[in-house]
């Protein structure tokens, strides 16, 4: 009797591992730097919950790992006049609980947007309303013409929500019910331990491979990599560069990598003395060697930038010349402009470790032309305060053209009417850059748009407001039985096309 | 001994009463802006403002206060500003982890601190005791994140024994988190009962019994062991009170679902009700582990028992 019972036990076992093996094989398994924080987008704008909100909702538009947009609920858009643009929405698509998804929708999650405000609120500044001309068209108009309102719509923060069930769950939406209409659909979250999602098989762009997928937040980056050469996840997302080295000799993974949509800078203070005279930051310039920054600080996990944004973003200058290493031609610089004897000044950064040593090789390179600078950290609340308010020298900051878009890359950072708060923390006043700017916004064409940006690039460069550091790259770890990742350059990678070997 | 408990627990309160209005205070005092941080550096002011009221933070401090405390004696600690959480739903769904993880660690800690601990008392200078020593101050010297990773690189990675991190459902999960967790207070642990236990073996009355004709084991573990427990167990109290609020580093590197690192992503984001409900909380668990350690004291010392009988 006991042998016969231990024997069903027995097989019962081998036939659960049997299914769990299965099971286990259609199931990506994926790690994130941090803890995600609401599904419900319009009260939050973080990384680890766009990475997994990417697969829960969609968009209107889609901006591919390439950059270009896609259709996604929209299937085309055309513009009515300069300030109104038609959206046509896709037939036929249903919410994750079954619903029809319609124009109404769309219309009550953007104007939620505009109106709570959402925590990425400027996407829509421009937009004066939205409108359901019938169940599937849409008309958005605008307050002025703005050429860049397709790459907002495209944001991960604006993907479309169900307003049934956001109402429905009132204060718990964004946790427990979460309803979209992308290739996933919310399973169950676990409060800092993982969250799953099953497939939608109804999804409307087609077959979704993964039948599950579960998000891992891991918040240090090596043991990200040490899981993922475990085999404990399968893809490790955004390695710190020992992790990555590890992953790169690992004989089961190996690393996808992807140029971001984030750089680094230095800033000057434009209108406090010394830096109100281009000379004098067109010297600082030539006396960083930025290259060295970018090898020892950043080891492999940087390039140098060449403009103030991303080469991929779309606008970006590729023909500018980086200011030469050049301490020789620095002084010289420094003594046209009334500093031969050079003068003391501070570095501002937040205590990000890397800003801090870029400060200090900037401190030491200067030191080499007789500017004498102090490296100060300061707390980021403060940091963000003071150099809004224009009490600072030099500074370090990032910038990240969430958009892949020139404008949001370069109107907030060097246009006169951003001074402080809106991002203009340079003080940067240049009367042509500004017109081009607002040109390059309503500008027809995108050849125009390129040409205005060029220019204004051109501009900025020779007008020295900042010293060009970089453009980040991330590294992540992937198991060599994984294909199809392909990584985004605004780090919410697509998932529905990953699958696993056996 | 119902009489002392009681009034241990009724101090609880005022201690609390103090605590929260630190906490507040603490949170009103230190620079950043919740909002700002939330919105990002370039919010116009009339978005920050329309956020700012949404959250009630536009209120003045005291008016906040009293809404905040007045919620708390009801057991509603708010929701978190970040996420629109209920900080007692978040602070329960990660307690739990958070009690294992030390609870298993004290475990560890304890049967393996103790023994090692008389063996060192019970032999001193010998060969075993200076090992043992050695060992325990490596065990404090070593910072919790180098012994997580060695660990993690030995045991996951080159033996393949262990998984490296997360909470899964089976007992390996639980190995390497819970040894890093107890290893100091392991270390702690066998040096209080090593330094006690030695003392009160050099007693009269250990000399007595053992004249008297008692076993040596017996003299060891009934009579000294019993008289040297008493700070052994002050330590193991606090390392537990500290276990439980201190294994932030821990519960980050083996991704850990517990409390620690909401208190950090809390503080990190001047999310004002999470820090205060989370602080609250780790106050109140220090507080109740204190009260056990002195009733587990009234059992060890009679004299304790009868003088609050």
């Amino acid at each position: 009797m006991e042998d016969t019972l231990l024997k069903k036990y027995l097989i019962a076992l081998a036939a659960a591992s049997l299914v769990a093996g299965t099971v286990a094989a259609q199931t990506i398994t994926v790690a994130l730097g941090a803890d995600p924080v609401t599904f419900d987008l319009h009260n939050t704008n973080d990384q680890p919950t766009s990475q997994i909100s990417r697969q829960i909702y969609d968009t209107l538009i889609v901006q591919g790992e390439d950059l270009e947009l896609e259709p996604g609920l929209a299937v085309s858009w055309e513009p009515v006049d300069e300030t109104t643009w038609q959206l046509n929405l896709r037939d036929g698509v249903t919410w994750h609980n079954g619903d029809p998804f319609t124009a109404a929708d769309v219309v009550w999650t953007l104007e939620r947007f505009i109106n709570l405000p959402a925590q990425s609120a400027f996407l829509l500044d421009a937009v004066e309303s939205v409108t359901a001309v019938d169940d599937h068209t849409i008309h958005l108009a605008l307050e002025f013409p703005f050429a860049p309102i397709l790459n907002h719509l495209a944001h991960s923060s604006l993907g479309i929500m169900h307003q049934a069930s956001v109402e429905g769950a009132g204060d718990d939406y964004g946790t427990t019910v979460v309803v979209g209409t992308g290739p996933f659909v919310f399973d169950s979250w676990q409060t800092a331990d993982r969250v799953v999602l099953q497939r939608n098989d109804d999804w409307w762009g087609g077959d979704v491979l993964p039948e599950t997928v579960v998000f891992r937040p891991i918040p240090d980056g090596n043991v990200r990599g040490i899981e993922v050469e475990t085999g404990g996840v399968d893809i490790g997302y955004t390695l710190p560069p020992s992790a990555a080295r590890n992953v790169e000799g690992s004989s089961n993974a190996h690393l996808e990598s992807v140029r971001t949509l984030s750089t680094a800078y230095i800033g000057f203070n434009a209108e406090k003395a010394p830096f109100d005279d281009a000379r004098v930051r067109q010297a600082i310039n030539h006396a960083i060697d930025v290259d060295l920054i970018v090898e020892t600080i950043y080891t492999g996990q940087a390039e140098r930038a060449v403009s103030p944004i991303s080469s991929d973003v779309f606008g970006a200058n590729p023909d500018l010349e980086p200011y030469t290493y050049d301490p020789e031609r620095a002084r010289e610089l420094l003594a046209e402009a009334g500093y031969a004897d050079g003068f003391s000044t501070t570095i501002w950064t937040n205590d990000n470790p890397q800003r801090v040593e870029i400060a200090q090789i900037a401190q030491a390179e200067l030191a080499n032309v007789g500017i004498d600078v102090q490296v100060e950290v300061v707390e980021w609340g403060t940091y963000l305060d003071e150099t809004a308010a224009g009490l600072h020298d030099m500074f370090i900051l990032g910038w990240v053209t969430v958009t892949g878009d020139a404008d949001y890359g370069l109107y907030a950072l060097f246009h006169s009417s951003q001074h402080g708060a809106p991002g203009n923390r340079t003080f940067y006043t240049n009367e042509r850059v500004d017109e081009l700017l607002d040109a390059a916004r309503v500008a027809a064409t995108p050849e125009e748009r390129q040409e205005l940006y060029n220019e204004a690039q051109v501009l900025i460069q020779e007008d020295a407001p900042w010293i060009f550091l970089i453009v980040t790259t991330e590294e992540h770890g992937v198991s060599d039985a994984i294909s199809g990742f392909n990584p985004h350059p605004a780090g919410h990678h697509r998932l529905y096309n990953v699958s696993k070997a056996d | 001994m119902l009489q002392f408990i009681l009034k241990r627990v009724v101090m609880i309160i005022p201690v609390m009463l103090g605590v929260s209005v630190i906490v507040f205070g603490i949170m009103e005092l230190t620079p950043g802006d919740p909002v700002l941080l939330m919105l990002g550096e370039r919010a116009p002011i009339e978005q920050q403002q329309q956020l700012r009221e949404r959250l009630g933070l536009d209120q003045p401090a005291p008016v906040r206060f009293v809404r905040w405390i007045s919620g708390v004696v009801q057991l509603d600690l708010g929701r978190s500003i970040r996420s629109n959480r209920p900080v007692l739903d978040e602070i329960k769904a990660r307690m739990g982890p958070t009690m294992e993880l030390a609870l298993i660690a004290t475990l560890f800690a304890v049967v393996i601190g103790i023994p090692i601990g008389v063996i060192s008392a019970t032999s001193p200078n010998s060969l075993a005791d200076h090992f043992f020593t050695f060992v325990s101050f490596l065990g404090l010297a070593m910072p919790v994140f180098w012994q997580a990773l060695m660990m993690m690189l030995l045991f996951s990675l080159h033996w393949d024994l262990l998984p490296a991190s997360g909470r899964g459902s089976s007992w390996q999960y639980y190995v390497l988190p819970a040894v890093t967790l107890g290893t100091s207070a392991l270390a702690s642990i066998t040096r209080m009962t090593r330094s006690t236990l030695v003392e009160a073996l050099g007693q009269d009355y250990v000399r007595t019994a053992r004249s008297k004709g008692l076993a040596r084991r017996r003299v060891v573990y009934q009579h000294a062991l019993r008289n040297a427990m008493i700070p052994v167990v002050t330590v193991i109290g606090l390392q537990f009170g500290g276990l439980l609020a201190g294994a932030v580093i821990t519960e980050t590197i083996f991704a850990w679902p517990g409390i620690g690192r909401y208190a950090i992503d809390s503080i990190r984001t001047k999310d004002f009700p999470a820090v205060q409900g989370v602080i609250l909380v780790f106050a109140l668990a220090y507080a109740i582990v204190n009260l056990l350690v002195d009733v587990l004291y009234g059992f060890l010392d009679p004299r304790l028992r009868v003088r609050y009988g």
